[in-house]
């Protein structure tokens, strides 16, 4: 028994409207970049934080050695 | 990244708890209060000390410039990851979505693309090589032999224990500093010390000082781990490796053994006391006294670094 596919309306337009390899690989790369760039910033953020602590421990202000 | 600081409330396991990060030996009086300074301002997270946290899924805080260049490395190439798995997902996700089977019926017949292909071999080429540069960078850094270091201490790996020995400043007459290291028994650590982590004797070695570290067994492979100075060097029978470490501030720092060798391998601890070396008071303190074996050699050592860091 043959299976007839209708072409349907839906699908008539979903072939008319290819989806473009060239935007799709273009916005993927761009939200990559988003999201690499933020954890770019927190690698950012904890490397100031670990500059700062070390900062203060030179200078005296912070220390780690129990009080007595 | 936790750092390592203080509880922000008071220690409820009692005032023992909160010595992690006081300069003491394993022969310091356990009853002598002792207090943590607290950055809880600058810090997200609270530990106890440069040891695991439960659940922990990151490393360890660097306490060593080779620990924070293997932190930042692999910070370089966790952006290439994120970079690649959200584009990925984003192409995999869209082509279910555009050429799902109800919506697009009939499906395309591209056989081949060639712009398309010479494209998507170039580009993802590239990435490796900006992993690389960083990689190499940090590797051949971690390569460097130290020149002169201040103290070296040979770690000799048993079954199921270390011995340290300082030979550096022995006067003709004394023999080395040597100790056995043993982790203290699951069902006998002091309040506050953390189980299968402390040892009876703690290898005491000054701050931001250039360490040389010689491992060997003295039966079965070993290897000598610290995850906070950066630190994993194999012990292999019939050979002595080297590691230099330089350690950029005080506190007690935890290892365990990385090469399984027995029964008790899971017991064998490497934790390490890092101090100020020229505090006599300290030394005195965190070796049983003046007299001491260990605070003669640390204070013999200390005149050694002070006059080096004069000359300097």
């Amino acid at each position: 028994m043959a299976v007839h596919k209708m072409i349907t309306p839906k699908a008539v337009q979903a072939t008319l409207n290819t989806p473009s390899v060239v935007k799709e690989i273009f916005i993927g790369i761009t939200l990559g970049t988003i999201a690499g760039g933020m954890w770019k910033m927190h690698h950012w953020n904890e490397q100031r934080k670990a500059r700062t602590f070390y900062d203060m421990l030179e200078k005296g202000e912070i220390s780690i050695v129990a009080e007595e | 990244m936790p750092f390592l600081v203080g509880p922000t409330q008071p220690a409820p396991l009692g005032q023992e708890q909160v010595s992690r990060f006081s300069l003491s030996g394993a022969e310091q009086s356990k009853n002598e209060p002792n207090q943590m300074i607290v950055l809880e301002w600058l810090f997200l997270t609270i530990a106890p000390c440069d040891a695991a946290e439960p659940w922990q899924l990151g490393s360890q805080d660097a306490a060593t410039p080779m620990m924070q260049g293997i932190m930042d490395l692999h910070h370089d190439i966790f952006f290439f990851l994120i970079l690649i798995l959200v584009f990925v997902s984003r192409m995999l996700v869209r082509a279910l979505w555009h050429f799902h089977y109800q919506t697009n019926p009939i499906p395309q017949r591209i056989v081949h693309g060639t712009t398309i292909e010479i494209l998507w071999t170039i580009f993802p080429s590239i990435i490796p090589m900006f992993i690389a540069i960083p990689s190499f960078a940090l590797l051949y850094s971690m390569d460097e032999v130290v020149v002169d270091p201040a103290i070296t201490i040979k770690a000799i790996g048993h079954q199921w224990y270390w011995t340290y020995e300082y030979s550096d400043y022995n006067s003709s007459d004394e023999q080395s500093l040597t100790f056995d290291s043993y982790t203290i028994p699951e069902d006998d650590p002091e309040l506050g010390q953390s189980r299968l982590l402390e040892v009876d004797n703690r290898v005491v070695v000054p701050a931001k000082t250039n360490l040389r570290i010689i491992v060997t067994p003295a039966d079965v492979p070993h290897s000598w781990a610290v995850p906070s100075s950066g630190v994993k060097c194999d012990a292999v029978p019939g050979r002595s490796n080297q590691t230099s470490i330089s350690v950029q501030r005080e506190g007690v720092y935890y290892g365990q053994c990385s090469e399984i060798r027995g029964t008790n391998h899971a017991s064998t601890r490497a934790p390490g006391n890092i101090g100020r070396l020229l505090s006599p008071l300290w030394l005195s303190r965190t070796t049983r006294g003046a007299s001491h074996p260990r605070s003669k050699l640390l204070q013999r050592a200390a005149g050694a670094v002070g006059s080096r860091g004069a000359r300097q």
